[in-house]
């Protein structure tokens, strides 16, 4: 009896141990005595996020949200967003176009430097751009660039060998991020340890667990940041993240879970939601080869928008929570044409299948899928849909680099497809344009294949024309020939990406640009990201 | 003689292992080029990528390359971090390696005594009470049973963190708070199946001939099960220790991404959906090491803990 009797006493003592522990803290109190109303210097952040980056050099290692999200803290873009979604100046002081567009005018901002000691100079910058232009990850996107010049020490001229109106739009992105000469020389060093002119400072980085930055003392815009140090967590599973949440091991967790929005959003005085809005909404759709049969019959694929009833996939999938789709800028874009999108109307659906069965038997294909539970419950759904309709669709699962591989060499009929979330419509050139449609078997970045020459004429406006009014026209042209030739059958805006709080997390989404305007305040898919620059943590 | 036998078996199931693995791997559709350029890269540079990986190589050129590399202790480099996978995995074997070694811990030593206990009391109300709880735990999956305990343990009493890992070096304290909820998960379906093992074998262990002998010269119960019967009963649940340990690191996989750890198992998923073809490579190698050794392991407690083993 006594070894049992030791045995429990010692467990019971580790249980005694465990439950004295309680948990670590998170988010140290705030320093100084500032009022409760402002901001107060001073604390610790702990932020979730979803996936781990691919590395933080801009120029070598592909961004997504969550890389923007850790590397954001450190490296800044030359040019930022504002909250109207026009481009402003950041770490440039001003990009001035010439009269006919093909040529840009980049001042650098002075009084700027690198956490390593460096400063800032148009010099860094043009090695930065150059680098970006030889960079196998952005040669696509600079096409449009024949070359950069050193106007002075701390003017950059970008000469081009067409026109480009959205131009400072693509420095907002990683394209447009300055890190110092020794990350150049030093691409690997730099995909690990990241420098930059940025609010923080690199200080650890655990690949799949956390990745944490300390305040930048040199910052250039005078107070800021606000937090001492954030801590980015990589907690990939949704639902404990959400749990992590609530047991109060992190401050903030990133979310695409219509389950987390109902559930923080009714605890409102614990937590605070924020959702990515407009142009930094990704769309979710079908994406459709319009070089393979059946999908090259455009009836076809009009008796699938016909046949999808989109309203009910956002009740069974988000919860309600989404808006309709019909093209790939929500209502709230300015660039936004409503109308001519073809409607839930299982009636036209059948119809236009008989016509097309008539003429060339059944309709049936394939339709590409990720494995997981949700997307495949949307995917079945639609199937579901489309065969009232009569047509027969077969599901395939694909991992997400197979779906992209067969995406991009165009070995697919149709697939499950996220994107769109570019600031300017200009963003999408690339991926819609005739010009980047290659035959199937080839890579191809317009991956429907369509090619339209009215819709890429209108893309070419849009890029070249400075017209406001007309780069709007234009782009109503591309909005109503993605109605009438259907590549995409649209299902929703995907804005329940958001970033769940607690309250005491001040700032998320409300930080200012550096010519006093308002910034975008959250963009991004499927889990948008923000600055943090100008994050506080409040006494509760 | 007995460990040069076993290193040439071992040298055997590597190659065969990694063989099949590497082979299985460059199967699978999609390739690592576009997760490295993404995909606004041009043709032009996913073809450079490609040579420069070496990827363009024949399959078995590769593989022997690879081969020729790891004979030399070089497990290559990653396509997508381009760091060492030698050091990659030695980054992330210690999480792994602790979360196996505090799951089995817990699973046997809750599992012996619950074990011993069912048997001494087989078929009573306790015996019943325990096989079902076995059974229960055998059939709750590992995220369910991880979500349950996040819940209850962290959510709700906030004793032990949700997630996350704090290495040894950092502070013990806060390292052994963030593996105890992973080591139970990944331990409870082990403990269910040891302790159903060890009943069954002590069950049988007790109506042997020397255990009535012993019991007829007035041994304490006590004595007859824990000194008698429990050593020559614990055979089958070394064998299961050992066997178990496969399942145990397919189960990590599940654990670490549950639960935020950096671990080995969540690296090889990861690389595997990232078609990081030479740090798959090098977990497959890792494993199989180890479930070898481990095995070997095995057989050498045999001997130590039935004598009748060791003389034949």
């Amino acid at each position: 009896m006594g070894r049992w009797r030791t045995a429990a006493t010692l467990l019971l003592a580790a249980t005694v141990m465990l439950a004295c522990s309680g948990q670590r803290p998170v988010a140290g109190p705030p320093q100084s005595g500032a009022p409760a109303t402002g901001p107060v210097q001073g604390g610790r952040l702990v932020y979730a996020l979803s996936a781990d980056a691919n590395g933080f050099n801009p120029i070598t290692d592909q961004f997504a949200a969550q890389s923007y999200s850790m590397a954001g803290t450190i490296i800044e873009a030359l040019v930022s967003v504002d909250a109207e979604g026009d481009w402003k100046p950041y770490l440039a002081e001003s990009l001035t176009p010439n009269d006919k567009y093909d040529e840009w005018t980049i001042k650098v901002r002075s009084g700027i430097s690198f956490s390593d000691g460096m400063s800032l100079t148009g010099d860094i910058v043009k090695a930065n751009l150059e680098a970006q232009k030889k960079s196998p990850l952005t040669a696509a996107v600079f096409v449009p660039i024949k070359s950069f010049e050193l106007a002075d020490p701390m003017t950059v001229k970008v000469v081009l060998n067409q026109p480009w109106v959205a131009f400072p739009y693509y420095l907002s992105t990683q394209t447009g991020m300055i890190v110092p000469p020794a990350s150049l020389n030093d691409p690997k060093a730099a995909s690990l340890k990241p420098v930059g002119t940025g609010p923080f400072i690199f200080k650890e980085y655990v690949p799949d667990n956390r990745m944490v930055v300390t305040r930048n003392p040199r910052y250039w815009r005078q107070g800021l940041p606000y937090l001492d140090e954030v801590e980015f967590r990589i907690l990939p599973d949704s639902q404990t993240r959400a749990q992590t949440l609530e047991a109060g091991g992190v401050d903030a967790i990133g979310t695409s879970r219509d389950e987390d929005l109902t559930k923080f959003g009714a605890l409102k005085d614990a937590y605070t939601i924020h959702r990515a809005q407009g142009m930094a909404v990704a769309e979710y759709m079908f994406l459709l080869n319009t070089e393979v049969a059946p999908l090259d019959d455009v009836r076809v694929r009009k008796a699938m928008a016909h046949a999808t009833d989109r309203k009910a996939v956002i009740s069974t999938l988000r919860g309600g929570l989404t808006e309709q789709a019909d093209g790939p800028w929500s209502k709230d874009s300015k660039w936004y044409t409503p109308g001519g999108y073809p409607d839930y109307d299982l009636a036209k659906a059948s119809a236009l299948v008989k016509e097309v069965e008539a003429e060339k038997g059944p309709i049936r294909f394939e339709l590409i899928s990720t494995p997981d539970p949700n997307t495949m419950q949307g995917v079945e759904l639609a199937q579901d849909m489309w065969r009232k309709a009569g047509i027969e669709v077969s599901i395939k699962q694909a991992d997400q680099a197979d779906l992209i591989n067969r995406a991009i060499t165009g070995n697919f009929a149709a697939t499950v497809w996220t994107q769109f979330s570019a600031q300017d419509p200009d963003g999408e050139y690339i991926w819609m344009h005739q010009g980047y449609a290659k035959p199937v078997g080839d890579i191809s970045l317009n991956m429907t294949r369509l090619k339209d020459d009215e819709l890429s004429k209108a893309f070419d406006v849009g890029r070249m024309n400075p017209d406001e009014a007309a780069r709007k026209a234009a782009y109503k042209t591309v909005q109503e020939r993605l109605r009438e030739l259907v590549p995409y059958v649209f299902i929703d805006h995907l804005n329940t990406g958001a970033i769940v709080a607690k309250t005491k997390v001040r700032g998320i989404g409300e930080h200012v640009l550096p010519d006093g305007g308002k910034g975008l305040p959250l963009t991004g898919s499927p889990i948008p990201y923000h600055p943090f620059g100008q994050l506080w943590v409040s006494e509760r | 003689m007995i460990v040069l036998h076993r290193l040439i078996r071992l040298l055997v199931v590597l190659v065969v292992v990694t063989f099949l693995s590497f082979v299985l791997l460059n199967l699978l559709p999609g390739d690592p080029v576009t997760q490295i350029l993404g995909l606004s890269a041009t043709e032009e540079a996913r073809a450079q990528l490609r040579q420069e990986l070496g990827l363009d190589q024949p399959l078995l050129v590769r593989y022997l390359d690879w081969l020729g590399g790891l004979a030399t202790g070089d497990f290559g480099t990653s396509y997508i971090t381009r760091m060492p996978v030698g050091s990659e995995l030695a980054e992330r074997l210690p999480v792994t390696l602790e979360l196996l070694v505090a799951a089995q811990v817990i699973a046997l030593g809750l599992a012996i005594p619950v074990g011993v206990a069912a048997a001494r009391r087989a078929g009573r109300a306790l015996d019943q009470a325990l096989t079902a709880l076995s059974f229960a735990l055998l059939s709750t999956p590992v995220f369910v049973l991880g979500v349950l305990l996040i819940l209850v343990f962290a959510v709700t009493w906030q004793v032990v963190p949700a997630t996350g890992w704090t290495p040894i070096s950092l502070d013990l304290g806060w390292n052994l708070t963030s593996v105890i909820l992973p080591a139970v998960t990944l331990g409870a379906g082990q403990l269910a199946v040891y302790a159903r093992l060890l009943r069954t074998d002590l069950i049988a262990t007790l109506q042997e001939d020397y255990i009535t002998l012993a019991r007829a010269r007035g041994l304490s119960p006590r004595r007859i099960l824990w000194r008698h019967a429990l050593r020559p009963s614990a055979i089958t649940l070394i064998t299961a220790v050992g066997l178990n340990l496969g399942a145990l690191i397919g189960g990590t996989v599940i654990i670490e991404t549950l639960f935020g750890l950096p671990g080995v198992g969540r690296l090889i998923v990861d690389s595997i959906f990232s078609r990081d073809y030479l740090t798959v490579q090098g977990g497959v190698v890792l494993i199989s090491v180890g479930y070898v050794v481990v095995n070997f392991t095995v057989d050498l407690v045999y001997a130590a803990v039935d004598p009748r083993i060791r003389r034949a």
